[in-house]
């Protein structure tokens, strides 16, 4: 470990409080007094506040201080934070995080950088009350104390070139974990400790010892070069409760004629130790002896004394007193007990895990060859441990979609306001989780849909109003589980997709025949077609070379898929449909002559036996009857054409994937499979229906079918050859 | 931990052993107490103390003082390395010495 | 023997910059990320003095401190606390709870090596 180490994790750190600060800020104008969320947005500037100063990141304390001073206000409820004041701290937010990214390259800030920090702590300062705010950044809290303001007149100074300091400590000193010993350890760090006299007239006799409490006092002469601040520094973990007197070289003796009176009835002792430690010669100490008297017989302390008694009231302790902070419980994340690991690392124990599914399937295949009933029984044993850790390594990977979800209630906002609308964005289903990879690949079509529901989607407030929908536009983000997908909704209560201007469109730009006949679903999706833009203004959010033919080619990388519903005044939601893992799936195994495939067993709903009646008939429809219903179906013998001699019975793999079903129809069911994906190198990839392949315990190659493809190609053809029947 | 050893010559022995620290204060206290009620003439072994603090310290000066009160003889004896600092820091050789303890209070 | 310092912090960074120059005063360090999990460092060894914030999750530094100070092994041992200056009401909660001195932030290393050194000396 080292500090560009440290550097490093203070950069994703700092990333990470202001991702949360960002989301706490958008959150805030909704729930005002919720001191939870206060607490996190003042937390974070305050973390980064903390650590930056750490690396001397001067200009990263300099601004963060000044917002943390506005959020203090805030939370203190001496501020009430209304859409102004969270739209300044949300530019602050992002202002911080460029001096991070400044802090990242190491460079200093640029010069646009310090101008905008200046404007930015101008108008925070407003909210300060125009007071200027200097930045507190390398101080410590500790003003140095004045020296008390005494006349010297050389006659009455003594000799010594030694400070001289005079400890009597508190009772609770040693409870509370102070160790006076240690102070005087730590003087001697910075100075010499030319003599050092324990005071052990204070201490009681051992029976009447309370051994935890301290009596301790010390006399010390110290030799040093640094000032009284630095002298008393040494003591401020203590100085609320002990007698701590520093007197500067050459004092006057009056000033150590207090520090006699402190121990009434060891004035002797105490003389007696100050001429010992060298601090005053006898002659001195005669002097101060006859001056005490004359001030006991004028019943009258010293005025030097109330000077002393004046400085020796902290500017701290007075702080303390005024100033009244409103205490606000932590919030409670569940973060810290996370630990961050190595991407790269996951990757690894994910791919051996991989292996390890493989080699557990072969040791499986081996034992249930030799038919020895204990070494199956062990294989089944280790197979289905293999396949809990598969499970628990894959798990490691699940991230909840929250957090993607809720950066966009940024975006929503940014782009309400550029657009002049008022959309709300409503998340659901936050906590559903799936891959970090498709977590990460996710975000920017979803920020393509969201940009067009609300450029496109949501009418403008007058059309709103005039359609009888309330001028606020919604937004919805929703996440779901369904059969081994995550459904992933963007749904707007907008205007909805016009299908005769779509339709219309589609025929101007070649995309379909002018005859064809579409069903709406069909129509709708041509959105998807590349080159299609249906706006009618081209606003300045679209028109970036980002049509929706790119999200719907984002989304099939992913293996995922894309589909949209929409009715016309009502709205429209799209639809994301992804697998929740890239690597290990549950496969089903099933086999066509000698080969294999893998159906994913997430899609599979069950498995007959093809009955002779739908053989006969299957050539003459390609479709089946399941229990009544129409079931569309697909011979993977003839669709993959695998040449051996047809077998007797057939059995039907009735598969499903969003709302549509189709029946797969193979020779053998050969059970499940634990799937390691491996992708198709390219000249593959063009393969329709093949999705990726394994490796199955004997060491052969099975295919791994896609089941979207092969259920939308079974599914157009039995409506076709529907519509050709009728 | 404390120990009473086996008494010679008529003075009674013992040792602390350990931590001399603030944690052990007042358990310590409540050993060294008897000992000093019990025998005229204390020798407490110091060798195997292996860490002292200002409770320690006060400690030891309270037996010292309790035992001079009451014109009794404490000695410390095989002052370990930590405690030989600690002394040397607050120059209380002289104040636990058989020869100088009286001194500065004798002076007066 | 070199002392023991507990580092608590929800800061990551914070925790690393610290160890760091601590360890090289010749200190040993444990780093905790907040009160709970200090509290589970803090069995089972001997750990010469606290450094803690006080504004973290899960547990707060002033929950932690008084915890800790209930178990006999760490009744007496020191804490620093990190506060802000704005934290005046958490300072004194902070002393209630046992915790006598405190380090305003944002400090350079230099600053918390001093304090420590106040405290504990390696």
């Amino acid at each position: 470990m080292n500090l560009d180490e440290a550097l490093k994790t203070f950069i994703i750190e700092s990333r990470e409080l202001l991702e949360q600060m960002e989301e706490a800020l958008l959150h805030i104008e909704r729930a005002q007094d919720d001191p939870e969320i206060i607490n996190a947005i003042f937390r974070a500037a305050h973390t980064i506040k903390g650590s930056a100063g750490l690396f001397g990141l001067e200009y990263i304390v300099a601004f963060t201080h000044v917002a943390e001073s506005v959020l203090d206000r805030v939370r203190s409820a001496e501020l009430q934070i209304g859409a102004d004041l969270v739209a300044l701290l949300l530019f602050s937010r992002d202002h911080i995080g460029t001096l991070v990214n400044h802090a990242d390259t190491g460079e200093d800030p640029s010069e646009a950088s310090n101008v905008r920090s200046r404007e930015l702590i101008t108008r925070l300062n407003a909210y300060l009350g125009h007071k200027a705010e200097v930045p507190a950044t390398a101080k410590n809290g500790m003003p140095a104390e004045l020296e008390p303001h005494l006349e010297r007149s050389s006659a009455e100074h003594v000799e010594t070139d030694n400070w001289h300091i005079s400890l009597r400590f508190g009772r609770d000193v040693l409870r509370n974990g102070m160790d006076p010993l240690s102070f005087i350890r730590y003087l001697g760090t910075f100075g010499t400790l030319v003599n050092v006299v324990t005071v052990v007239e204070t201490v009681p006799p051992i029976s009447q010892l309370d051994a935890e409490s301290c009596h301790l006092g010390f006399e010390i002469s110290f030799q040093t070069s640094v000032d009284k601040a630095m002298i008393e520094g040494a003591f401020d973990f203590v100085r609320d409760d002990c007698q701590i007197r520093i007197m500067p070289p050459h004092s006057k003796i009056s000033e150590y004629v207090q520090v006699i009176r402190d121990l009434p009835g060891k004035e002797m002792r105490l003389g007696e130790i100050l001429v010992q430690c060298g601090t005053l010669t006898a002659a001195e100490l005669e002097q101060t002896l006859r001056q005490q008297a004359q001030s006991e017989a004028q019943d009258k302390r010293p005025i030097g004394e109330v000077l002393l008694e004046q400085h020796i009231v902290r500017p701290e302790v007075v702080a303390a007193a005024l100033d009244k902070q409103k205490q606000v419980k932590d919030q409670k994340t569940a973060e810290s007990s996370l630990i961050r690991v190595d991407a790269e690392k996951l990757d690894q124990l994910i791919n051996l895990v991989g292996e390890l599914t493989i080699a557990s399937a072969g040791t499986a295949l081996i034992a249930q060859r030799a038919g020895i009933t204990e070494l199956q029984e062990a294989a089944s044993t280790l197979s289905r441990l293999v396949e809990k850790v598969r499970d628990s390594a894959l798990t490691l990977r699940m991230v909840q979609i929250g957090g993607t979800f809720s950066r966009f209630q940024r975006v929503v906002r940014d782009v309400s306001r550029e657009l002049g609308k008022d959309i709300e964005l409503v998340i659901s289903g936050g906590e559903t989780e799936l891959d970090k990879t498709v977590v990460e690949k996710i975000g920017d079509p979803l920020t393509h849909l969201v940009r067009n529901s609300m450029d496109h989607g949501i009418e403008p407030a007058e059309v709103r109003l005039a359609q009888g929908k309330p001028a606020k536009g919604t937004l919805r983000l929703n996440a779901y589980h369904d059969s081994g997908s995550i459904v992933i909704e963007v749904s707007d209560d907008g205007g909805g997709l016009k299908k005769d201007k779509i339709l219309r469109k589609a025929i101007e730009r070649g995309l379909v025949q002018p005859d064809a006949n579409l069903s709406d679903k069909e129509i709708f999706n041509l959105i998807f077609e590349a080159g299609f833009s249906t706006a009618d203004v081209v606003s300045n959010l679209s028109g970036r070379g980002v049509g929706m033919d790119v999200v719907r080619r984002n989304i099939s990388a992913l293996r995922g898929s894309i589909d949209l519903d929409s009715e016309e005044g009502k709205g429209t939601t799209i639809s994301i449909r992804l697998p929740l893992t890239l690597a290990i799936i549950d496969g089903f195994l099933v086999g066509v002559g000698k080969s294999s495939f893998v159906v994913p067993l997430d899609l599979v709903v069950e498995c007959i036996e093809l009955s002779d009646e739908d053989r006969r008939a299957a050539n003459e429809r390609n479709y089946l009857s399941l229990r009544g219903q129409v079931l569309p179906y697909l011979r993977l013998r003839d669709m993959f054409d695998v040449k051996c001699a047809p077998v007797r019975r057939e059995n039907v793999v009735v598969v499903q994937y969003g709302n549509a079903r189709a029946g797969l129809v193979v020779d053998s069911l050969q059970g499940e499979f634990q799937t390691v994906i491996k992708p198709l190198s390219r000249i593959f990839s063009h393969i329709n229906g093949i999705g990726g392949s394994t490796i199955l315990g004997s060491g052969e190659v099975a295919l791994i079918l896609d089941v979207p493809r092969l259920v939308q190609q079974v599914g157009s053809q039995a409506e076709k050859s529907c519509l050709e029947a009728a | 931990m404390p120990n009473q050893k086996t008494p010679k010559d008529g003075s009674a022995h013992f040792a602390i052993e350990g931590e001399l620290t603030i944690y052990r204060a007042a358990e310590l206290r409540d050993a060294i107490l008897p000992q000093i009620n019990q025998a005229d003439v204390l020798e407490i072994d110091l060798s195997q103390v292996t860490e002292i603090d200002s409770a320690g310290l006060q400690l030891l000066v309270s037996a010292k003082l309790e035992a001079m009160i009451r014109d009794k003889q404490l000695h410390f004896t095989g002052h370990s390395e930590p405690v030989l600092e600690v002394f040397d820091l607050c120059d209380l050789g002289g104040f636990f010495g058989d020869q100088v303890v009286i001194a500065p209070h004798t002076a007066h | 023997m070199a002392k023991t310092i507990m580092v608590v912090d929800d800061s990551a960074s914070l925790r690393q910059v610290v160890s760091i120059a601590l360890k090289g005063a010749g200190y040993d360090v444990t780093e905790a990320c907040d009160g709970k999990d200090a509290l589970t460092k803090l069995k089972g060894q001997k750990i010469h003095l606290i450094i803690s914030d006080v504004n973290m999750p899960n547990m707060d530094g002033i929950a932690f401190v008084t915890e800790a100070k209930k178990l006999p092994e760490y009744k007496f041992t020191p804490v620093i606390m990190l506060t802000t200056e704005a934290g005046e009401d958490k300072k004194q909660a902070g002393q209630a709870a046992g915790a006598k001195a405190w380090v305003v932030k944002p400090f350079q290393p230099a600053q918390m090596l001093t304090a420590v050194s106040k405290l504990v000396l390696p």
